[in-house]
């Protein structure tokens, strides 16, 4: 198992040799979505001013933003999961652990929706 | 734990650690959108036929390349910042270990309940068994429950080491006549390595630290054992 791990981490494919695209979440996409927008706003600039330099400059400041972009909202989306994950993690513990105890945290929930009732 | 040829941290075996890689992802995003910038501002200029000896000043530009470092900045710093207010965060351990450097080896003291102390010395390359690790592996590990809060306070005493765990990412300096503290909560049961982390002697590389995170009832047989030996 361990000489697969390192060979997987051998195989990562870094970008100008520091951003791991392979194994860092959201990379890859955020990489993606501004090489895309980048060609798209570039040839788009070039298509409709026949620029060249200008149009590349376009580009890189089109890759640049989107790859921003991508990348916070993705890390955000990503963030959120995590803490869901963690909270259902927490729950399922506590379930477990208090069932059918006065700390029975579903017990409380029905008692709350029967006093209402 | 580590790999041959490793250049990247270990994977994360504390929430703590966790926030420590994603903040580490973020930061590297940020540079390697800046290097592709610089690389591609120094390909335009070596490229171009345009020259101008007469601009003096610019506006614009300076406006540009004062404000888009300051946002970059505060980008960084502030999930940084919350990191370091969140490592410092002790809630309530229910467990704290005395761990002292010593010329050259750690030694560990479980002083809450009863007077539990041992030394841990690291096992020589010619004593160790197959599938040990060489450097690394301690006659005596530091045994811990898992998923529960524990307090270390480090300290030294003879002269400065550092107590350093990259996968739960602590590290603290053991100072003699100084107590520091530390907390820390496995994710997960496992064997965590580390080195001592400040230049202390001769032997600075050869007084490695092992953590071990079992679950609770093996960490009340396991002191319980450890107290029967002593």
């Amino acid at each position: 198992m361990a000489v697969e791990g390192e060979e997987e981490k051998t195989k990562s494919f870094k970008l100008l040799g520091i951003l791991d695209i392979q194994n860092t979440p959201c990379a890859r996409e955020a990489v993606l979505h501004g090489s895309a927008a980048s060609i798209l706003v570039g040839l788009g600039h070039f298509l409709a001013t026949s620029r060249v330099k200008r149009s590349f400059d376009f580009g890189v400041g089109g890759f640049m933003l989107t790859t921003l972009g991508s990348w916070f909202y993705c890390r955000y989306n990503n963030a959120k999961l995590r803490m869901q994950q963690k909270l259902i993690k927490d729950g399922l513990k506590n379930k477990v652990m208090y069932e059918g105890t006065s700390l029975d945290p579903t017990r409380k929930q029905n008692s709350s929706q029967g006093g209402g009732s | 734990m580590a790999h041959p040829s490793q250049l990247g941290f270990q994977d994360a075996a504390s929430p703590v650690m966790e926030e420590l890689l994603h903040f580490h992802d973020h930061t590297l995003m940020i540079v390697f959108l800046i290097s592709t910038l610089v690389l591609y501002i120094i390909v335009a200029m070596v490229s171009t036929k345009l020259t101008n000896k007469y601009v003096l000043d610019s506006q614009e530009i300076e406006i540009v390349w004062t404000v888009l470092p300051a946002v970059i900045l505060i980008l960084i710093a502030l999930p940084s910042l919350r990191i370091l207010y969140l490592m410092d965060e002790i809630n309530d351990p229910h467990l704290t270990i005395k761990a002292m450097g010593h010329q050259w080896y750690w030694s560990y003291e479980y002083t809450d309940y009863e007077d539990l102390g041992f030394d841990s010395y690291m096992i020589p390359t010619q004593d160790l068994s197959p599938g040990q690790f060489r450097l690394l592996e301690t006659d005596h590990r530091m045994v811990v429950p898992m998923e529960s809060p524990i307090r270390v306070l480090v300290s030294a005493e003879d002269v400065l080491h550092s107590w350093a765990v990259p996968a739960l990412g602590i590290k603290m300096d053991a100072v003699p006549g100084r107590l520091n503290q530390t907390a820390f909560i496995t994710s997960r049961p496992g064997v965590y390595y580390g080195q001592c982390s400040e230049i202390c002697g001769r032997n600075h590389s050869f007084m490695p630290i092992v953590v071990e995170a079992v679950p609770l009832e093996h960490f009340e047989n396991w002191s319980s054992l450890m107290l029967e030996e002593s």
